[in-house]
């Protein structure tokens, strides 16, 4: 490698911080101050937030315990508990941290929460059952299992938004206003989406300046952008975050100052999870070649479609946010999903694909191989899967992904000269 | 032009090393054991091919490293993957070949090659070392037989077992209780084999058959493991006189070509 590439971080990002480490922290005293605590999977926090309770969400959380150092601890405790280490990372960095606490095992303490009054299952896959279940066996805690199955075709997706719908109607709301002893607040769930709407509205102006040469950011930076879109939704700091975010890439674009310097070389696709806990060593597999990580399906399936949010109508508006005008259910979905790929290599002019294969997480990653023969065919780009985990750091063999990222590299180049 | 190149692989149980001259004829080619210090298995190896040569390092106008040391060779002027490299190396070898399978010391992978040599496509295992080189060494050591001595034990096998796993500590396991229970160890020998052939299978399977295929690597070195991929993917598989060398003839192809471009561009200036 003769040129020396280096990532140009944005100021920006480093305001997320405080906010993030905010909200554990409240979390963290809830109980303290007689507040009513929920943890929750999938998007329906929105729920908890909306009757005043304080709420955890799994990759939310299992981010920050890696970010602070905790991941490995945490998850040692559950494979002591005799948790398949094979099994989804998120499930155990719960089961460890719920069995530390019931056990009194020693763990970083700003990583431990209190148990919740509610447990909201949005199973977007099986684990998350399993998870629910098997706190709902050693806790007794209350469960709520909320279903949105993905659409297979265009056609699916009203019926199954009706099926999500009734779900939350007839089994949500009514446990949610037995738990917390009140009728549920929908003017409180109103006023968190027209915050989440303005939020999300800057967030989107945002995500099109991974259209422009060089890209003045990275899905990294869009990644850890995400939290007021997501577990910090309603809380309006996430408005000025926002604005400032857009300002500063509107000026780097302004100036053609891109996120890697001196220049870009290849713009890729990332598929998966993001590697919330190794965030830092994956991007510093990418910069040495000029590589960018720019748009990826899955930090951009929350809320895709802000402009369609009437708060005015917050239950069916939110429906709607995860089937009609969302991107969460509709993301995997096959005749959905391919033909949006395709859309972003051209609209992004993307060189290559990443598809990022969580060996904790196979359900999801099972297509990967088969997306990148297709979009090989029609869009003559080629594509690697990498292995690794979200947060597990035993699933990761650096070598192996640099291999594969080279590779990759290396047979775009190819196919420029 | 006396011009001289080479191709540096530094494989996690290998190292190999080939020296070009200027009409891109192997004119040396050394392989040694990697062991724990790649840099100076890096250095061994290549000055070992020098020596063989009859070359000093100042007669060397590129060099191309590849392999899981690529990195460790202070003396390269570039690094390529070892998946770059072999496509190419197969290439040469084989003018006609579209799959390569290489199977190396702790990895496997199948690759689709275009009629430059480069790489289109590629599959390659998980971070397990299951049907790598360093699987078929260790069930070669729980056989109590040597590595280069299986092919020929398993071409005797009479008897069809089984060994199911794929996890190498698992297989190991298999192999012990199959001996407990008085198997042949030829069948067993072949019995591994056809299990290495199956993994390998799903891999070819997941980019598909494109004939012609070559097999690269030091397992290609073991007829059985060939013969057994062979009858499960239905085709006749090509090998190199020495498919060890492969990723670093393939690298050193790439360096003639380097140099060669350099040398031109030079030529105009001038």
């Amino acid at each position: 490698m003769e040129q020396k590439y280096r990532l140009n971080r944005l100021e920006t990002t480093r305001m997320i911080g405080p906010m993030v480490d905010q909200h554990w922290k409240e979390l963290r005293t809830a109980k303290e101050r007689g507040e009513k605590v929920a943890w929750c999977s999938g998007p329906l926090f929105i729920f908890p937030y909306a009757m005043g309770m304080k709420c955890h969400f799994m990759a939310g959380y299992s981010a920050y315990c890696a970010g602070r150092g905790a991941g490995d601890q945490v998850l040692e405790v559950a494979e002591a508990e005799g948790e398949l280490r094979e099994t989804c990372s998120y499930h155990r960095m719960h089961m460890g941290m719920a069995a530390a606490i019931k056990k009194g095992i020693p763990i970083k303490e700003e990583v431990i929460l209190p148990l919740p009054d509610l447990l909201i299952i949005g199973r977007l896959c099986p684990e998350m059952s399993h998870y629910a279940e098997a706190l709902y066996r050693q806790m007794g805690i209350r469960v709520v299992g909320i279903d949105s199955p993905p659409p297979r075709r265009a056609e699916d997706v009203l019926p199954l938004e009706k099926y999500f719908e009734n779900q939350i109607k007839e089994v949500l709301i009514p446990t949610m206003e037995e738990v917390c002893g009140k009728p549920f607040d929908y003017d409180r769930m109103s006023e968190i989406l027209r915050i989440l709407k303005e939020t999300a509205l800057l967030r989107n102006e945002c995500w099109e300046y991974f259209k422009c040469k060089p890209s003045p950011w990275t899905l990294w930076d869009y990644g850890v952008s995400i939290a007021p879109v997501f577990y910090l939704m309603g809380k309006p700091e996430g408005i000025p975050y926002y604005q400032r975010l857009k300002e500063e890439l509107a000026e780097r674009a302004k100036n053609k100052i891109g996120a890697i310097l001196p220049e870009e070389k290849y713009r890729i696709y990332w598929d998966g999870w993001l590697p919330w806990a190794f965030l830092g060593k994956f991007i510093r597999k990418f910069v040495p070649y000029g590589a960018v990580p720019l748009v990826g399906k899955y930090p951009w399936e929350f809320f895709p479609h802000p402009e369609t949010i009437d708060p005015e109508d917050p239950l069916g508006t939110f429906v709607k946010q995860v089937y009609s005008n969302g991107g969460l259910a509709r993301a995997n979905a096959p005749e959905m999903s391919l033909p949006l790929l395709e859309k972003w290599i051209d609209e992004y002019s993307l060189d290559g694909l990443v598809m990022f294969s969580s060996k904790t997480c196979r359900m999801w990653n099972l297509g990967h191989p088969d997306i990148i023969k297709r979009i090989e065919r029609s869009k003559g780009i080629p594509g690697v899967v990498i292995e690794g985990d979200m947060v597990d750091s035993q699933m990761i063999s650096e070598s192996q992904i640099e291999t594969r990222l080279q590779a990759l590299f290396e047979m775009i180049e190819a196919r420029r000269s | 032009m006396a011009s001289f190149v080479a191709g540096v692989d530094v494989g996690s149980l290998c190292t190999k090393t080939v020296i070009l001259n200027s009409n891109g004829s192997i004119v040396s080619y050394n392989i040694i054991r990697s062991g724990s210090f790649y840099k100076g298995a890096a250095e061994t190896s290549y000055t070992s091919a020098l020596k063989k040569a009859g070359l000093q390092p100042d007669d060397i106008d590129y060099i191309v490293s590849t392999g899981y040391g690529r990195t460790r060779v202070p003396f390269r002027d570039v690094e390529l993957t070892e998946i770059f490299c072999h496509a190419r190396g197969a290439k040469k070898f084989f003018p006609e070949v579209q799959t390569i399978i290489d199977i190396g010391g702790q990895d496997s992978k199948v690759i689709h090659v275009n009629d430059n040599g480069d790489p289109i496509r590629f599959v390659m295992n998980d971070k397990c070392a299951a049907g790598t080189g360093r699987f078929l060494e260790v069930m070669a050591a729980g056989l109590g037989v040597e590595l280069d001595e299986m092919s020929e034990l398993a071409s005797r096998a009479q008897k069809e077992v089984e060994v199911s796993s794929m996890c190498t500590v698992f297989a190991e396991s298999e192999i012990i209780s199959l001996l407990a229970d008085e198997c042949e160890k030829a069948d067993i020998a072949a019995a591994i084999y056809r299990a290495i052939a199956r993994r390998i299978t799903g891999l070819v399977g997941q980019l598909g058959l494109k004939e012609k295929v070559v097999m690269t690597g030091g397992v290609a070195k073991s007829a059985g493991v060939v013969h057994a991929l062979e009858e499960r993917l239905n085709t006749r598989i090509l090998v190199a006189d020495e498919p060890q060398i492969n990723g670093a003839y393939g690298a050193a192809q790439i360096a003639l070509e380097k140099h060669l471009r350099h040398y031109c561009r030079s030529c105009k200036k001038s």
